[in-house]
């Protein structure tokens, strides 16, 4: 099981590669700003995203200005929706290959997930600019950012894989995770902050893993003070879900042929 | 015949045909009491063996189970009882727009095709020149795969397969595509591969000509069942007079 797990980052290594690379470069091909718009939407969004919340609402944020706050939730969300998104899409989008090809199938959806980190990066670097021109000072504790990313991407990658392969039985899926996704959006404390919630459901609120992961990236870099047992809680779902989807995606995937 | 390098032993493969696929079909069936989907017998019983270097023809009418055969072969589909033993890699010669990416360019393409095929990042730059003369695309090789006819697709497909080091090859049908130079290209190319590096060629083909001039053994498929084996030139007689 061990070494099924690790086959794709050793001898499909190239494999993975360059079906990542193709992903990157095919989006932005015949465009005239090209790789640019990786950039641009992000920014966009997060443009209207502060307008709406900044100067219609208002959300306590300490201290922090909202833009800063609110990217800080709204740049990993983004890369968790447009994993998802494009993930469960991507088996059904690459039928032709899995009729014909044998290797192993999980290499597909993963590529999809590295292509989406790579954007992220870019935007995340834009992020740190925006964190000196706002003079938000860097805290030690931001180092938690990476055992909270590794949370996410193991939860990411555990959905994708359940999603992608049941997109391929029914379609419905994919349009049923776009609704879904949205939903999750506004039960995840992205664009406000979790002290809104109303304390009669913030239990049940945080059962939601996103919200441990989100929560946490903003206390490492603002230092907020750190709720662990939400964090735990999300490592814990994490782990849990990608072995679960793990598990189902190998069990399912001698019939993707037969199916796709 | 030498060791085998492919192996069925009472291979049976079935599909489940699902003609309700929404909502609205499968709930009165469900309610009638018909069965969610219709089972499809390709293969019940098949046994044959193909051994090292051989190069093999596979002739039959549509559907009688050559696709689904070399889906078997080259490990995308299992059977329902009954082994397939393969021994070493195999390489399927990918069908127009399979393993391409059309708003990549013809050289990007190459790289991404000869990935899936399994090859190493190494293995590709040694050999890309190689592919790219074969294809006689040299012109056009940083155009988008898109602006190609499916001829100029077809020939990068095929460069990129042949020079793919694997024991196994598959051909299906592609050949059709390009025209009888290029053709002819390739057939002596196989040709030459069998001589030299004893590879293992199946080759789905319903062009009679090809087959005879290429292949030394012919399997004929009907309805699932292997009705005759033998040289291309027994194995078309027998085909022609159904």
């Amino acid at each position: 099981m061990i070494r099924t797990l690790f086959l794709p980052f050793r001898s499909y290594k190239y494999l993975l590669l360059q079906l990542t690379q193709r992903e990157i470069k095919a989006r932005y091909k015949q465009s005239f700003v090209g790789y640019l718009w990786v950039v641009l939407n992000p920014l966009a969004q997060l443009l209207v995203y502060s307008f709406v919340f900044s100067v219609v609402f208002r959300f306590p944020t300490n201290n922090v200005p909202y833009i800063i706050f609110l990217y800080a939730g709204l740049l990993p969300w983004g890369l968790f929706q447009g994993s998802l998104a494009t993930a469960t899409q991507s088996l059904v989008d690459n039928a032709p290959l899995i009729r014909k090809v044998a290797f192993p199938r999980e290499v597909i959806p993963y590529s999809v997930i590295l292509a989406k980190i790579v954007d992220f990066c870019v935007s995340a670097a834009i992020f740190v600019v925006m964190m000196i021109i706002f003079r938000v000072p860097f805290a030690q504790t931001s180092i938690y950012l990476v055992p909270l990313f590794l949370t996410q991407l193991f939860l990411t990658t555990g959905i994708a894989l359940m999603l992608s392969a049941a997109n391929l039985f029914y379609r419905d899926i994919q349009y049923l995770a776009n609704l879904l996704l949205m939903l999750w959006m506004y039960m995840t404390p992205v664009v406000y902050p979790l002290s809104l919630v109303p304390s009669k459901y913030v239990w049940l609120y945080k059962l939601n893993p996103m919200v441990g992961i989100i929560e946490g990236y903003r206390s490492a870099l603002f230092q907020y003070p750190f709720e662990w047992t939400i964090i735990y809680w999300s490592m814990g779902i994490a782990l849990i879900t990608f072995c679960i989807g793990f598990y189902l995606f190998k069990k399912s995937e001698k019939v993707f042929a037969d199916i796709a | 015949m030498t060791e085998p390098i492919i192996q069925f032993s009472h291979v049976a493969k079935l599909y489940y045909l699902q003609e309700d696929r929404t909502f609205k079909d499968v709930i009165p069936s469900m309610l009638f009491g018909k069965p969610w989907a219709k089972k499809h017998s390709v293969f019940k019983d098949l046994n044959f063996s193909i051994g090292r270097g051989e190069t093999v023809g596979i002739v039959g009418k549509n559907g009688a189970g050559k696709s689904t055969l070399l889906k078997l072969i080259a490990g995308v589909t299992y059977p329902n009882s009954g082994h397939v033993q393969i021994h070493g890699r195999v390489a399927p010669l990918i069908e127009l727009g399979a393993g391409f990416h059309h708003e990549l360019s013809g050289y990007e393409n190459i790289f991404l095709n000869a990935a899936i095929l399994g090859m190493h990042k190494r293995e590709i730059e040694v050999k890309v020149r190689e592919i790219i003369a074969f294809s006689e695309l040299e012109e056009f090789i940083h155009v988008p795969v898109k602006r190609y006819s499916s001829g100029m697709q077809m020939r990068l497909g095929f460069a990129v397969a042949i020079h793919v080091d694997v024991p196994i090859l598959l051909i299906d049908e592609v050949l059709a595509v390009g025209d009888r130079d290029f053709q002819k290209k390739c057939l002596d190319r196989l040709q030459e591969m069998k001589r030299k590096e004893n590879k293992t060629i199946i080759f789905v083909s319903h062009n009679e000509e090809a087959v005879k001039s290429f292949c030394e053994r012919t399997i004929l498929l009907e309805e699932g069942k292997i009705i005759a084996d033998g040289t291309p030139d027994e194995v078309f007689r027998r085909y022609n007079r159904e």
